[in-house]
């Protein structure tokens, strides 16, 4: 396996090479120029190795995630007296890095592969193909070192014993992360104060909201203090209130210096929070860059929505045809009015264009908004579709 | 003994009383069904003919009865309850192995099971006037321990069936009669069919089961108890194996299935 | 009318089956057959080794009483937890809120039930018949067959009252249990009501299941139409209560449930 960075002018190179038990591994390590990195293929060509990595000069920490080609195939058996086996791919082909400290959001459709990436990362499941690793550490081969480092909350109320109060639950998830109780005594107060559930704690879960459900899965995730966080969809189902707590929860989180990988389906909440985003479709990463990047990747950063009357709008088309080719141009016919959305980095242009028509009789309401991330997911999707 | 956490011990049998235990279902299970199969073992004892009953098979046997389905029933609701409500997934996701929290689940459900027994006993002493005279007591109480060591290996390795997949936990419920059955839990293993009692010879919780009621019934015979005793605690160890062999089969498979979460 | 009476019969079919297969979801032949059959089976077994133990002579009188109560037992614990389930998944407001009428949506339920658990006494009757070597020369099969529906039927009636007891308990299920353990004592399953002291004997009368029960020992005998006659009216009777008594107390738990809002509270 290789991890390359290419950004330093030169690399170590790690070298595990398995001996005969496939427990005893030997490890050496090798200081070369970035420009010799062709190294790595000699030694690929000698079929010795089993994992190769590479760091920058400097900088020996691993990444915090890396997921390097992971695929995860679910096989199902189907049919009443024939049974045959169905197979249905998951993830394909899935790459990334998160580096310490970052906040890493993972955005897609329902069924896209999210939840399924991070079951992998946090050890859940073994991949069918590829490899993971946190803070360095392999999730198929070092599960138990892993599981230490890391935490994690899913959505929903489900994972919580709703007959016991929340302390009793947290007592209960502190004892399997073999906390010591002099640290448990301390850390419950300090977490119930943290989600903002202090007076709560000796409530039955059942009589929880679930915003409050959803804030204990995060005081229950942060118990033993871990470096990686994963949060799957931590705000679904809360109120605005209630997510606008959570959110900030969440960046004080990363001012404690931990690494976060986050799921939502909600643009707004992945660009408030992500360092770097990639939008997952059909089990693939369509896209990965910074939530600012991202924006400009997409047809300019500006969007200028306009009701128009049906019959004129073929003459709006025809006068939008002067703008460059980077400017997209789509007319909604399914809106009532019918909806005219431009995408465009001139939108200057795009209104001087438009002027004339400024009245009832073609154009009913404009309205000229930056371009955010939802337009850009959107557009990436509904493109992946055509 | 420091190997042992027992803050964790005490927290899974907490929570597993709580939980599970102290409701009306599980009371059901430990006190009404032996309830319910002691009277029709002394029914059908009085439709025979009978005069008395036989109290250790019918009335203390009821209690052996009551521990078994409280072993399986609540081993079952466990694992199930816990896939339910996404636990198994947190669980299994911690750094306790789950091979731990079911081992100590199994304690805390032999426990509970134990409480059965000891009712049944009182059952028969304080209702039924059984007494304890020409009983051999310390064959019967090493007996006893052994079989609790029996009940709790076999309800470990059942446990991992139920991690296993939802189908193969199903099965499991099947299993109840025929290990009762087969260890003679309400008659003497000698009724049973000559191919049944060789059977039956692989189960430790006959041997055990069999020298706690012979000994109940005034056996001496140190010889005869000693082989019981061996053929127990060596097919337990059998099963321990089995079932830690079987423990890294589950923990592969539940990770590959992707049904630790699944309802 | 044609249309309205379709309508209704679409009803109780599509209430029939849809419960009844959302409940089980059988994936295999044999997941079914073990399902059905498995537990009762060696439960039977269990037994006929106590009897063997005791002195109890006749292992075929355990073996035709637990088969008899395979219809029965499908009819209480199907339809109870067909209709107790549906609090625990949520969806009790939602079939309570529709405007289907309440009869078929209730009574629908238990069609497959019944069904299942004649079909499955049935395949019982013949594999006991093969395995102990039963005499079924001289008996009337279409009265054995009566007998056996008849059970299923009124072992509904218990099924209706306590899958409503489970809408408003979340230990309805563990209720029946007890109660179902009790038949095992109390309806002749395993030896003679005589048997029993003379309180329990009374206790006995007032359930569905014991005049059926021994109305079909007495065809297992070789009886006929004459010899069974009171005791299959009396069962229809008892059995009739008990569905009247199920469906007046689910009418009353929905009527009560709407003032009280804890329809689907777990």
């Amino acid at each position: 396996m290789k991890s390359l960075h290419t950004d330093s002018s030169h690399v170590f190179l790690f070298f595990i090479k398995r001996k005969e038990s496939a427990v005893k591994l030997r490890l050496s390590v090798l200081c070369v120029p970035i420009s010799n990195t062709q190294i790595l293929s000699t030694y690929d060509r000698l079929g010795h190795l089993d994992f190769v990595a590479l760091g920058r000069r400097g900088e020996m920490e691993n990444p915090a995630i890396q997921a390097c080609s992971l695929n995860k195939v679910f096989k199902t058996k189907i049919g009443l007296w024939k049974i045959k086996s169905k197979s249905t791919t998951a993830v394909e082909d899935i790459s990334f890095e998160v580096e310490r400290g970052e906040l890493f959001g993972l955005l897609g459709p329902n069924g896209a592969g999210k939840t399924t990436t991070v079951k992998m990362l946090t050890t859940l499941l073994l991949p069918t193909r590829g490899t993971a690793k946190i803070l360095g550490l392999d999730v198929i081969e070092q599960t138990a070192e892993v599981r230490k480092h890391i935490g994690f909350a899913f959505s929903g109320s489900r994972g919580l014993y709703n007959r016991l109060t929340a302390i009793q639950n947290l007592n209960y998830f502190a004892e399997l992360y073999a906390l010591e109780p002099k640290v448990t005594k301390k850390r419950i107060p300090e977490l119930l104060e943290l989600v903002g559930l202090n007076g709560r704690g000796d409530d039955r879960v059942e009589t929880y909201s679930s915003g409050m459900v959803q804030r204990l899965h995060l005081a229950r995730a942060l118990l033993h203090e871990p470096e990686v966080l994963f949060l799957d969809e931590p705000t679904v189902g809360i109120d605005p209130v209630g997510s606008r707590e959570l959110r900030q929860t969440i960046k004080n989180l990363i001012s404690l210096k931990k690494t976060i990988l986050l799921t939502t389906h909600y643009m707004a909440e992945a660009e408030e929070l992500c360092n770097r985003i990639a939008i997952v479709n059909h089990g693939k990463i369509v896209v990965m860059d910074t939530p600012a990047s991202l924006k400009k990747r997409v047809s300019g950063d500006s969007v200028i929505e306009a009701e128009v009357q049906s019959a004129k709008a073929p003459i709006l088309l025809d006068t939008l045809r002067g703008l460059d080719g980077r400017s997209m141009v789509k007319l909604d016919h399914s809106a009532e009015p019918e909806k005219l959305c431009i995408r465009t980095a001139e939108p200057e242009k795009v209104l001087e264009l438009l002027s004339p028509f400024l009245n009832p009789d073609y154009i009913l309401g404009m309205e000229v908004r930056h371009q955010t991330l939802e337009d850009v997911y959107i557009t990436i999707i509904q493109g992946e579709k055509e | 003994m420091k190997c042992i956490r027992w803050g964790l011990v005490k927290q899974q049998m907490s929570v597993q009383l709580l939980v599970r235990t102290l409701n009306f279902f599980s009371l059901s299970l430990f006190i009404l069904q032996p309830a319910v199969f002691s009277a029709v073992g002394m029914l059908l004892s009085h439709a025979a003919g009978n005069d008395v009953p036989d109290l250790v098979y019918s009335v203390i046997g009821g209690g052996i009865m009551g521990m078994w389905s409280g072993i399986v029933f609540t081993s079952t609701y466990d694992i199930t309850g816990d896939r339910r409500n996404g636990m198994l997934e947190l669980i299994t996701g911690s750094p306790t192995s789950l091979a731990s929290v079911e081992a100590i689940r199994t304690f805390t459900n032999v426990l509970c099971g134990f409480f059965a027994v000891l009712i049944a006993f009182s059952a028969a002493m304080f209702i039924f006037d059984y007494s304890l005279n020409g009983a051999n007591l310390w064959g019967a109480g090493i007996s006893l321990l052994i079989l609790l060591f029996a009940m709790w290996c076999s309800g470990v390795f059942l446990a991992n069936f139920l991690a296993w997949s939802r189908i193969s936990g199903t099965f499991v419920e099947y299993l109840e009669m025929p290990v009762a059955i087969f260890c003679g839990f309400m008659f003497p293993i000698r009724v049973l069919p000559d191919w049944m009692q060789t059977i039956s010879g692989i189960f430790p919780i006959r041997w055990a089961l069999e020298a706690m009621n012979e000994s109940l019934l005034g056996m001496r015979d140190v010889r005869y108890l000693a082989e019981h005793w061996l053929l127990a605690i060596g097919l337990c160890l059998l099963l321990l194996v089995a079932t830690n062999w079987l423990q890294n089969k589950v923990q592969d498979k539940i990770r590959v299935n992707g049904e630790l979460s699944s309802i | 009318m044609i249309r309205r009476l379709v309508r209704t019969v679409r009803l109780y079919l599509a209430q029939a089956w849809l419960s009844y297969h959302g409940r089980f979801s059988i994936t295999n032949p044999f997941g079914y057959i073990t399902s059905k059959l498995g537990f009762p089976f060696f439960l039977m077994i269990f037994f006929i080794f106590m009897g063997k133990f005791v002195g109890f002579s006749d292992p075929l009188y355990i073996v035709i009483g637990n088969l008899l109560l395979i219809p029965a037992n499908n009819g209480m614990a199907g339809i109870s937890l067909a209709i107790g389930e549906e609090r625990g998944w949520g969806t009790l407001s939602y079939v309570l809120g529709s405007p289907a009428p309440r009869a078929p949506v209730f009574i629908g339920r238990a069609i497959f039930y019944i069904l299942d658990g004649f079909v499955t006494a049935l395949l019982g009757f013949g594999i006991a018949a093969i395995i102990f070597r039963m005499n079924l020369g001289q008996v009337d099969f279409y009265l054995l067959t009566l007998c056996t529906f008849l059970l299923a039927i009124t072992a509904s009636g218990i099924g209706f009252l306590f899958g409503s007891i489970s809408l408003i308990t979340r230990d309805g299920w563990t209720i029946l249990n007890t109660f179902i353990q009790a038949l095992y004592i109390l309806v002749g399953v395993n030896f003679p009501v005589d048997a029993l002291p003379g309180a329990l004997q009374k206790v006995a009368y007032c359930l569905p299941l014991t005049r059926g029960v021994m109305a079909a020992r007495l065809v297992l005998d070789g009886a006929g139409w004459s010899a069974i006659a009171s005791l299959i009216g009396g069962e229809a009777l008892v059995g009739s209560l008990y569905i009247a008594a199920g469906y007046a107390f689910f009418l009353w738990i929905e009527k009560r449930s709407m003032q009280s809002g804890t329809l689907d509270a777990v």
